[in-house]
């Protein structure tokens, strides 16, 4: 059972690795042509030799199948490239901007299991009462809002018009920091609205699965034992209930990391936040074929790892699941 | 008459869904939103023409008589391209969402009902569907398809087919089990016979509750694609409409973002709100649980 | 049983509690690390912190609107403006250019031979590295040896696969001798605009596009680098106080990144920026600011057609038909925002000495196209790429092309598909935006003479034989005689439509600084992307 998981896991990081190799070659478009100008930019150009001259040194002059064997075998040695039109290494570019993009993640993580599962609890606690059904709407409503548009309305009226938080970037640059207080501070200061808005997606879904199997648990037969105990509400569901609608929620926090990395895509856009998703879109955009593969085999790697960190979270919390 | 009870069952559902109060109130005013957008975006192509291309009055007029949300900065109407970009919204959600959801269910019977080899490789590609990071993924398709609305629609659907096909392998798997199954197949029955009598029936509502959710993750994507410059900038869809908007220079600074920006975004939020209103209306009609997106 | 399930269940949701937020504060300290800039890990520093006298007044530091164009080296800097103009200030070259011409830089003077095929370059005598070493002939002996090996990112030294430098000599420690493979009217100015490198760095290195250890920002330049951040897109410039040219008028410039240059503007956040039309009256009003309305004479955008899949386009009426019939001052009212400036047919930009204005004017006339075309009709399909502006103008160029008959489908691809497009050739009409219309006019001879790729499917005869004969012509008459002929016989061909070049505004507070140079002879820039817009010139 065991072994043919991680076979399994094995064989679709292969699949990830080859699709990832393939897909950016075979879009249309050179790196190296620069035929056409940005306004206001001056046009940068390369003449026919040093293209040729480039492909060779990337080892695109080369036919497909013998960039996939040197590929393979880079990547064995942990190296990832060299950035086309950054002309740095490609580890190192991922290096540097995955602390934000992870940084940001965990922060709406935290606030979305935290809060989704304790507004979860109390809402099932207030089973049918007017305050968990309007919690409930609420909940539905902010959860399937589009995050990007959220962030798009908050760059709007809490950065752009209330100037409450800056309008982008993830720190202010060079401004002197006397204490790690201070810094902290502008650190948090920036990633506000990127977190705020990237947290709402998951809260939605901690909260229902929350509220959910509390109702669940609520209503066994070892809850009334505990009631007829004369155990106070609060202490029944923090004791038992609580307990024993962890499981789920613990294997969810590793599974919603996917999903949040695809949010903060596009959140890092809005916010022109310094994180991996920002250096995606580039890469896209200057046809690095390099960076992209890069960036999209660390993520895909990453969310491979919290896929099978869930499974076995969750096969060890609750013995009951088998597959 | 082989087909007489998958007829049956198709015939059933309108049936549930003839008595409107099924719905909860939120699920009426969604409804009766969807309808709204297809209606005006229906009238729009039918009746109004070339008015979300044409300009007809001057650039970045605010919100008046004559253009009530406004008109863009080449001096088009606002409200005509909304109208329009529902239409194409509706299209893209409407068609990504059917063909994944008839692809990816016609794979999770074929999984399902086949077993081995067949059944390893639609769930293994179904792994690494789920694996993949689906907005980098649809990135970098985006970029390498060229952006057409065709296009998209292709890209959306080669994300999407993976959930469809396991809530479908999942419910054939566990109707081969059921004794009605068994003792058909005992009798020969074919694998056709067996879709079209039982397994197309089984799933077939769980499948339409996946769909309506994939209209709507169909419409965000394709919102977002083309917020990121990804999208087919000759559509006009709302995500065009947005797109244009953010990125003229000097948007933060005046005041056109609240015609400009505000009514793309708040209609795109209401229909996606609208469509899961609906779906959560209809898991509990078909008191189905679990598979949300 | 079950009790003891529940009990590992806690404990283990206790432990991925700790575990999540022991990461949480991990990576809080990760990013705080790699970015103070008092650490030296992410920093690539040319040998921070120079001496800082104090001086009466305050050190002007000027910001600018940035973002990441790579470590600013010959060698890894990005293609395109903001990338070369950051290592030009760092690493000096032989030449300079100002409003008019080339004027010394590196070089004091310089001398050519007979027949125009080698040059003498006599260097100043105290110029030095960033890190305190003396500057000689043989750095630019290794410099030109070097790039033959090692192209930079933006290379001028070759013109079609050749590269023009055939031999360099150092005469003494401070003058060289370069000689060239021809004569040609641009390759003074290709020489003189090389990035000189340090020996002493480089004569090391193998691979230069990898290199970033010590010294790989060490130039010559007015200004050296303190201080770059990668994934913020910053940089710091600052003074190089022992510089022996004209002095760093400044004592940093800082580039940061900004989501809105006009709202940082306003801000003081920057001390420069480009307001579109729209935004521009609320500065003019103002004592406070200077504005500056600078044509981008170099680029324009342009409508391609290609001849080589196409051969009704090969027909030169209907070429003129689809000049007259797009409305190129409509254009230039909805695109630009009413500010643009209509191209010449003829391709140098009006505001080049060698502009002939007595040429085919194509003024918006779909009478004249439509007689032109006699009631024919036509079906094509227009690529462009997928900004929002081009989108745009390819919609109204649809619509006027429309009426005089002429039926256009407008498809739009990713800026990079539509560059490879323009490339093969896989098109019908193109439309896009281009440069190579600065300096000396040689660039006709790439653009439309033999061995062109960039129009497909046309040649002229006569075209291919004045563009050869211009470039060698030394005679100034003669020569502005033969690009006149060129112009005219361009005009009457229209092998593409040239359509609008845009009007960019800079707006700047004097009080903070205004040592700007707007126009350079070869409108080749932005003023914040010239060199001699940061040092004080008399």
């Amino acid at each position: 059972m065991k072994s043919y998981a991680k076979k399994h896991y094995l064989l679709v990081l292969l699949a990830v690795i080859t699709i990832n190799f393939f897909l950016p070659r075979l879009m249309p478009g050179d790196p190296f042509l620069y035929l056409s100008v940005e306004e206001g930019e001056v046009a940068a150009a390369f003449s026919e030799e040093q293209i040729a001259q480039y492909k060779a040194y990337y080892g695109m002059d080369k036919p497909l199948y013998m960039q996939f064997y040197d590929y393979i075998l880079k990547l064995l040695q942990g190296d990832l490239g060299y950035s086309i039109y950054y002309n740095t290494s490609v580890l190192e570019m991922i290096l540097l901007r995955i602390p934000w993009t992870i940084f940001i993640v965990l922060c709406a993580l935290f606030l979305s299991s935290f809060f989704g599962t304790l507004l979860g609890a109390i809402s099932a606690r207030l089973r049918e009462k007017p305050a968990d059904k309007f919690m409930y709407l609420f909940m539905v409503v902010f959860s399937e809002i589009p995050s990007f548009l959220l962030g798009i309305v908050f760059l709007f009226v809490l950065a752009a018009k209330l100037k409450w938080f800056p309008l982008s970037g993830g720190i202010t640059i060079f401004a002197p920091h006397t204490s790690m207080l201070s810094y902290m501070g502008d650190l948090l200061h920036h990633a506000a609205l990127p977190i705020i808005t990237l947290t709402p997606a998951g809260l939605g879904n901690f909260y229902i699965l929350a509220r959910n199997s509390m109702l669940t648990v609520l209503s066994k037969d070892y809850i009334n034992t505990a009631k007829a105990k004369g155990l106070k509400k609060w202490q029944i569901l923090y004791k038992h209930a609580l307990r024993n609608a962890l499981p789920p929620i613990i294997a969810r926090i590793f599974l919603s990391l996917g999903s949040l990395f695809g949010g903060a895509v596009l959140i890092e856009n809005v916010f022109a936040y310094p994180g991996v998703g920002k250096l995606m879109r580039e890469a896209v955009l200057k046809r690095d074929y390099v960076l992209i593969q890069g960036i999209f085999l660390t993520v895909a790697v990453t969310m491979l790892l919290m896929n099978w960190l869930a499974d076995v979270i969750y096969k060890k919390l609750d013995p009951r699941v088998f597959r | 008459m082989k087909y007489a009870k998958l007829l049956k069952c198709i015939r059933k559902i309108p049936g549930k869904l003839r008595n409107f109060n099924i719905f909860s109130a939120y699920g009426k005013i969604g409804f009766v939103f969807v309808l709204l957008m297809v209606l005006t975006g229906i009238i729009s192509v039918l009746f109004m023409g070339e008015a979300h291309k044409i300009p007809s009055g001057a650039s970045l007029e605010a919100p008046g008589l004559i253009h009530p949300l406004g008109t863009d900065d080449l001096g088009i109407d606002i409200l005509a391209q909304i109208l329009h970009g529902a239409f194409v919204s509706i299209q893209v959600g409407f068609f990504s969402a059917m063909l994944a959801g008839i692809g990816g269910s016609t794979l999770g019977i074929l999984a399902g009902y086949c077993g081995g080899w067949t059944d390893k490789l639609i769930m293994g590609i179904c792994d690494v569907m789920m694996v993949i990071p689906q907005l980098p993924l649809m990135i970098v398709l985006g970029a390498f398809f060229g952006p057409s609305l065709r296009n998209i629609i292709l890209v959306i659907v080669i994300l999407s087919w993976s959930r469809p096909a396991r809530i479908a392998r999942a419910r054939v798997l566990s109707m081969r089990q059921e004794g009605y199954i068994i003792a058909a197949k005992s009798y020969g029955a074919g694998f056709r016979h067996l879709a079209v009598k039982h397994f197309i029936p089984g799933i077939l509502p769980i499948i339409l509750v996946s769909i309506i959710r994939l209209i709507s993750k169909a419409i965000r994507a394709e919102a977002g694609l083309t917020f990121l410059g990804l999208g087919d900038p000759t559509s006009k869809s709302w995500g065009v409409i947005l797109n244009r908007s953010i990125n003229f220079s000097g948007i933060y600074y005046t005041d056109y973002w609240k015609w400009w920006v505000m009514s793309p975004l708040t209609v795109l939020i209401l229909l996606v709100l609208s469509i899961s209103f609906i779906a959560r209306d209809m898991e509990l009609l078909f008191h189905n649980k679990g598979d949300k997106l | 049983m079950k009790s003891e399930t529940k009990g590992t269940a806690v404990t283990i949701g206790k432990n991925v509690a700790v575990i999540f937020l022991l990461l949480l504060s991990m990576i809080l300290g990760l990013v705080g690390c790699t970015n103070r800039p008092s650490e030296s890990g992410e920093i690539i520093s040319g040998d921070a912190a120079g001496n800082e006298n104090a001086t009466a007044e305050e050190p002007v530091i000027i910001r600018l609107a940035g973002e990441d164009v790579g470590l600013p080296n010959p060698f890894r800097h990005t293609a395109g403006g903001a990338g070369v103009s950051k290592a030009t200030l760092l690493y000096d070259t032989l030449l300079e250019k100002d409003e008019n011409q080339d004027i010394p830089w590196l070089a004091k003077r310089w001398e050519m031979n007979e027949d125009g095929t080698s040059f003498t370059f006599f260097l100043h005598e105290n110029a030095l590295w960033h890190d305190g070493e003396p500057l000689t002939a043989e750095d630019v002996v290794f410099t030109f040896n070097y790039y033959k090996e090692h192209p930079p990112v933006s290379n001028s030294l070759t013109d079609g696969k050749k590269y023009i430098v055939t031999d360099t000599k150092a005469i003494d420690d401070h003058t060289v001798e370069i000689t060239l493979n021809s004569y040609n009217n641009t390759y003074l100015s290709k020489i003189g605009s090389v990035l000189i490198l340090p020996k002493h760095i480089w004569e090391n290195v193998d691979d230069p596009t990898t290199f970033d250890g010590n010294g790989a920002t060490v130039g010559s330049g007015p200004y050296k680098m303190e201080i770059y951040n990668p994934e913020q897109g910053a940089y710091r410039f600052v003074a190089f106080e022992q510089y022996y040219g004209l002095q760093p008028a400044v004592a940093a410039i800082e580039w940061v990144p900004v989501s809105d240059e006009v709202l940082a503007f306003d801000n003081e956040e920057i001390d420069l920026v480009m307001p579109t039309a729209d935004l521009v009256s609320r500065y003019k009003e103002s004592d406070e600011y200077i504005v500056e309305e600078v044509p981008a004479y170099r680029n324009s955008y342009r409508l391609m057609m290609n001849m080589e899949t196409v051969p009704e386009l090969c027909a030169v009426d209907l070429r003129k038909a689809i000049a007259y019939a797009v409305n190129r001052q409509e254009i230039i009212e909805k695109i630009g925002r009413g500010v643009g400036l209509i191209s010449s047919m003829g391709y140098v930009p009006s505001s080049s000495p060698w502009y002939n204005s007595d040429i085919e004017q194509y003024d918006y006339n779909p009478e004249k196209a439509k007689a032109l075309l006699e009631g024919r009709t036509y079906s094509f399909t227009l690529l462009t790429d997928n900004s929002a502006k081009s989108t745009k103008m390819a919609e109204l160029i649809k619509i006027s092309l429309d009426e005089v008959g002429i039926d256009v489908t407008v498809e739009s691809v990713e800026s990079k598909a539509r560059d490879n497009a323009l490339k093969t050739g896989t098109y019908e009409l193109l439309l896009t935006h281009a440069g190579g219309m600065g300096g000396d006019p040689d660039y006709l001879r790439g653009i439309y003479g033999e061995k062109s790729t960039t129009i497909k499917g046309w040649s002229n005869e006569r075209v291919n034989e004045l563009a050869k004969a211009q470039a060698i012509e030394r005679d100034e008459t003669n020569r502005k005689e033969m690009l006149f002929e060129l112009q005219k016989i361009i005009a009457d061909e229209v092998p593409m439509v040239m359509l609008y070049s845009t009007v960019t505004y800079f707006v700047y507070r004097p009080e903070k600084y205004d040592g700007w140079m707007m126009i350079r002879y070869d409108h080749n820039q932005r003023c914040d992307f010239y060199k001699l817009s940061y040092v004080v010139r008399n």
